[in-house]
């Protein structure tokens, strides 16, 4: 594999919240390869929107990177403070598309203006070539009508064609690396594979790298060629696709393909996920997930599981993988996945 | 199997580490909890804002003051005319001494027990007002929210009622009724409940109509367990802020309506009343004393309060508990 | 939008109406000795029923209200009765409009430029030194009553700078505190909602968005927030124009300009009952103008507005 466009090291991420301290990232470690799509899943609160936050310089003002590093282009960019600096990389580098299309533009501008702003940003066009170029830019993204699309406000575009106007924004961006935070998840299903599929043609037209925030996992098996799972603001088991959903080795990776209700089997209940994940004000011992783990040892309890490699593209965090542990077979689920994923996977 | 078990476990011997551990469903659901507390935030917020807390110190030293000074020794009757005992004329304009802390007034009346005297009533009325404002803004607004038929009735009045200048309602109303403290409140009390009504009606369709409490209906939450977890809180905050800020509000009212002629017969001592007293003799150097003290003691009043009502509002609000 | 305009002026009308219906009314409970003039003592019984007579007060009410009604179309006030005996209204109020109007544009101009600016420094340095500085002020201004900072003001700036006390026609150097003292309320107001608003923006999502896609904060502050702070800000423009126009009352009896505003405090003080009411209602139906034409001005900022907005309560 090629040199990482962008590497994150150990990375550790805290907040101010109601007087205390609380720790988002607890430390995770993770490289994109250019060119790649690279999803991020998890549950809500797992740390996935944060990790890709301090990767722009977008972290609310109450939070902050408290170590750990990520290279990007020979800079740490966990060092950068100012806005000046941050300026060098937010857009033209690293671009982000955010859930909710009908908060994200603003509604007393016209759509247009809106696009025609980033052009002149970043691509050194103004007036009516700017104009020209981004009602190209609305037609590219496939809205109709570029020219009428371009005199209109927010208000007047359905979900849909706003997420698609927020695209076009960041594809005036012409980003390095383009960050979707959950694009689909508040579209309607229909329109949600439209825009997945814009997304993915935009993709191999500028070859830009791809991250996918997201916690619906049949996104993933659509889109991603690499898959990092994160839990209680840890990375803990990255990989290909294919392994991810293949071979997982991680007792949270199973819970969390065990609990996608495509995969349940008729009659029975869905499987779920128990307990809560854990408290992030207070300091986590040992492994995060093992008390929601049936699988839990002893060790996981003292101690906080190293990464073991499965595969030179697949690691996972866990002590089942220490040849000291007791072998344990993944879920019937799980196992079953292969044949399943293939029809799913289309 | 405690942490320190393990702990000696680890040290003892490392293989016996991996083996299952007893999966507790209990300790899973331990690990995440939130402990908001709307009200343990709200405090938490306004105990940070030390302005507010020096304010509120000063606030409640005045209001105690206030309320107790008359019984206090070596004060003097508000109403009372002194007159100099050498040469047997009214004590005028007497400047501030050891008897007279505040001096004396033009007829010679003790300047010290007129301000007292006039925050008494002053305060009086404001929280006369602001009471009214609550209780009938909240009736109104209840009304208004949930008796649809009323809906575009109370709309129009309201919207009669907003479109006319405060200004000009507050002075047709003192003009049309006898000066009196009575006039003054009644006036005050027609105009003010506006806001508190609109502010109710507002959030009583938000508690018909919002996504979270239509779901949290759906799951069977009865209707009184919303009201008192999902509004009252907020109501609560509501009204205390309301109540704070209707204090300079009044007292800016009546300020007003004496400085037009509409104010308390001036037998009676309130700050408006005070401040007009002053204000004719201000233009000579010696005597402004008595339009400074009042107008000292009455910006003291009215800022504390109004500083205290927009401190406990922010603090009350949920954006801010972060 | 032209459906939404009709439909607020159509409002706006029933408004005036029911104002002046109401105003009109109330007054009529008002004791008539007012009408009798200064030397009421003095008149017989069969001379104060020919005064009564004389303003139709003898008639029923609705009689009243009609004839109020067919003089109010021909532009005729009424008669003062004891300010300036039997002079029209219209010709007393006349030469006052051109102070209180001159006055209030200056001021509001002044307000404008220092209440904007102000709020805008606020919303930037948010949590910062400025940010205190200038709350304070806002503060002290909403929370003291106007008649006390203004008569501090009238009394220690005019010894310490020499300004003149009182307005003088002509003389320009005496224009200067009235219009300054007028706009302080104004600029507290402007400054306090422009901060609010702004950071109210600036809490929304499209920021997020601008932000991610590289624009500098200074373009996102001119560009996105001032500009969509200033729409709702622009709903009150129109009122706070027409009441700053129409005199401020503290200030033109303060310093003696002889306009609307201090006339009121006169004729409320003489309890010129005909005065009186003109005074009201004009300064009603301006507000009930201002408001119109403050929720049209926000329609035309407001594209959202522009297409769904039904009317009601505002």
């Amino acid at each position: 594999m090629d040199e990482p466009i962008l590497s994150v090291r150990d990375l550790v991420v805290k907040f101010s919240l109601r007087g205390d301290i609380l720790t988002a990232i607890r430390g995770a470690s993770l490289d994109l390869y250019p060119g790649e799509t690279l999803a991020i899943v998890g549950e809500s609160g797992a740390g996935k929107s944060v990790l890709t936050k301090t990767w722009n310089g977008m972290l609310d003002a109450n939070g902050w990177v408290d170590s750990g590093s990520i290279m990007f282009e020979g800079k740490d960019l966990a060092k950068f403070k100012t806005e000046q600096e941050w300026l060098t990389i937010r857009g033209s580098k690293i671009a982000m598309v955010f859930q909710d299309p009908m908060t994200a533009l603003n509604p007393l501008k016209l759509v247009g203006k809106q696009i025609q702003e980033t052009i002149e940003l970043h691509q050194g066009l103004h007036g009516e070539q700017a104009k020209k170029k981004a009602i190209d830019i609305i037609s590219q993204v496939g809205i109709p009508d570029a020219e009428m699309r371009y005199h209109q406000y927010p208000h007047e575009f359905s979900g849909g064609m706003r997420q698609r106007v927020v695209i076009a924004i960041t594809v005036a961006c012409n980003p390095k690396i383009l960050i979707c935070d959950e694009p689909t998840t508040a579209l309607d299903v229909t329109i949600q594979a439209q825009i997945l599929e814009l997304i993915r043609n935009l993709q191999k037209e500028l070859g830009t790298t791809l991250v996918y925030i997201t916690h619906d996992l049949g996104v993933v098996a659509n889109v991603a060629d690499r898959v990092a799972v994160m839990y209680a603001g840890e990375i803990i088991e990255y990989g290909t696709v294919e392994e991810i959903f293949y071979d997982p080795r991680h007792p949270y990776t199973w819970a969390l393909l065990s609990s996608l209700p495509q995969l349940g089997v008729k009659g029975e209940p869905l499987y779920s996920i128990k307990g809560t994940p854990p408290n992030l004000f207070v300091e986590i011992e040992g492994d995060a997930f093992a008390p929601r783990n049936p699988h839990a040892l002893k060790i996981d309890f003292v101690k906080a599981p190293p990464f073991f490699q499965v595969s030179p593209t697949h690691y996972a965090k866990t002590w089942l993988l220490d040849p000291r542990a007791p072998k344990v077979e993944p879920p019937p689920i799980v196992k079953s996945m292969q044949s399943k994923y293939k029809e799913y996977a289309i | 199997m405690t942490r320190k078990e393990l702990q000696t476990l680890t040290a003892i011997e490392d293989d016996a580490l991996f083996t299952f551990a007893q999966y507790d469903p209990e300790a899973a659901e331990k690990t995440g909890y939130s402990d908001y507390s709307y009200w343990k935030s709200t405090f938490r917020i306004f105990f940070k804002n030390k302005t507010a807390l020096l304010l509120l110190a000063i606030m409640v030293l005045l209001v105690v003051f206030t309320v107790i000074q008359p019984y206090l020794p070596n004060q003097k009757d508000p109403t009372k005319i002194h007159i100099d005992p050498a040469t047997g004329h009214q004590l005028r304009n007497h400047p501030p001494s050891k008897e007279f802390w505040f001096g004396t007034n033009v007829i010679g009346q003790d300047l010290w027990a007129r301000i007292w005297s006039g925050t008494r009533t002053s305060l009086l009325i404001a929280i006369i007002v602001g009471i009214w404002e609550v209780v009938f803004g909240i009736f109104i607004g209840a009304l208004w929210g949930y008796v649809r038929q009323l809906d575009a009735l109370i709309t129009e009045i309201y919207n009669v009622i907003n479109n006319i200048p405060n200004t000009i309602l507050l002075t047709l109303l003192a003009y049309i009724m006898r000066p009196s403290f009575k006039t003054m409140v009644i006036a005050m009390c027609l105009t003010g409940w506006l806001g508190m009504a609109r502010f109710v009606r507002n959030q009583i369709v938000i508690i018909r109509d919002r996504e979270y409490n239509l779901a949290s209906r759906c799951l069977g939450t009865p209707t009184w367990r919303i009201i008192t977890k999902n509004v009252l809180p907020y109501l609560v905050s509501v009204i205390v802020m309301r109540i704070a800020l209707s204090i300079p509000g009044t007292i800016g009212w009546e300020v007003f309506l004496t400085y037009i002629g509409l104010g308390l017969p001036i037998e009676t001592p309130s700050l408006g009343n005070l401040l007009n007293e002053g204000r004719r003799v201000m233009m000579s150097s010696h005597l402004r004393y008595q339009l400074i003290f009042p107008a000292v003691v009455l910006s003291i009043i009215t800022v504390s309060f109004y500083v205290l009502g927009n401190a406990f509002a922010d603090a009350a609000d949920p954006r801010n508990h972060y | 939008m032209l459906k939404y305009s009709i439909k607020r002026i159509l409002q706006s009308i029933v408004t005036v109406f029911i104002v002046i219906t109401v105003v009109f009314l109330l007054m009529r409970l008002l004791p008539v000795e007012g009408y009798y003039g200064e030397r009421a003592d003095k008149l017989t019984d069969a001379q104060k029923e020919a005064i009564l007579r004389k303003h139709g007060l003898l008639d029923p009410w609705y009689v009243q209200l009609k004839n109020f009604y067919s003089s109010l179309f021909k532009g005729d006030l009424g008669n003062s009765i004891i300010y300036r005996r039997d002079v029209p209204v219209v010709d007393i109020l006349k030469p006052k409009i051109p102070y209180s109007f001159g006055f209030g544009i200056a001021s509001l101009i002044l307000s404008l430029i220092i209440g904007l600016s102000m709020g805008i420094h606020m919303a930037r340095e948010k949590g910062g030194f400025w940010d205190n500085v200038w709350s304070a002020f806002v503060v002290f201004i909403n929370a003291v009553p106007a008649a006390v900072y203004l008569l501090f003001i009238q009394m220690y700036v005019t010894s310490i700078t020499k300004l003149p006390i009182l307005f003088t026609k002509g003389n320009f150097v005496s224009y200067i505190l009235p219009t300054v003292s007028m706009s302080l309320g104004g600029a507290a107001g402007y400054a306090m909602w422009m901060r609010r608003y702004m950071v109210d923006e600036l809490n929304k999502d499209y920021i997020k968005l601008a932000r991610a896609k590289g624009m500098p904060n200074k373009d996102i502050m001119v560009s996105h927030v001032m500009r969509n702070a200033f729409v709702p800000m622009a709903q009150y423009l129109p009122s706070s124009v027409l009441l700053t126009i129409s005199g401020s009352i503290y200030i033109e009896s303060l310093y003696s300009i002889p306009g609307m505003g201090g006339l009121l405090v006169d004729v409320i003080q003489r309890q010129d009952n005909t005065l009186v009411q003109a005074l009201v209602l004009i300064y009603s139906v301006l507000g009930i103008f201002g408001l119109f034409l403050g929720d049209i001005l926000m329609a035309v900022f407001d594209p959202r507005i522009r297409l769904e907005k039904e009317g009601g309560a505002r």
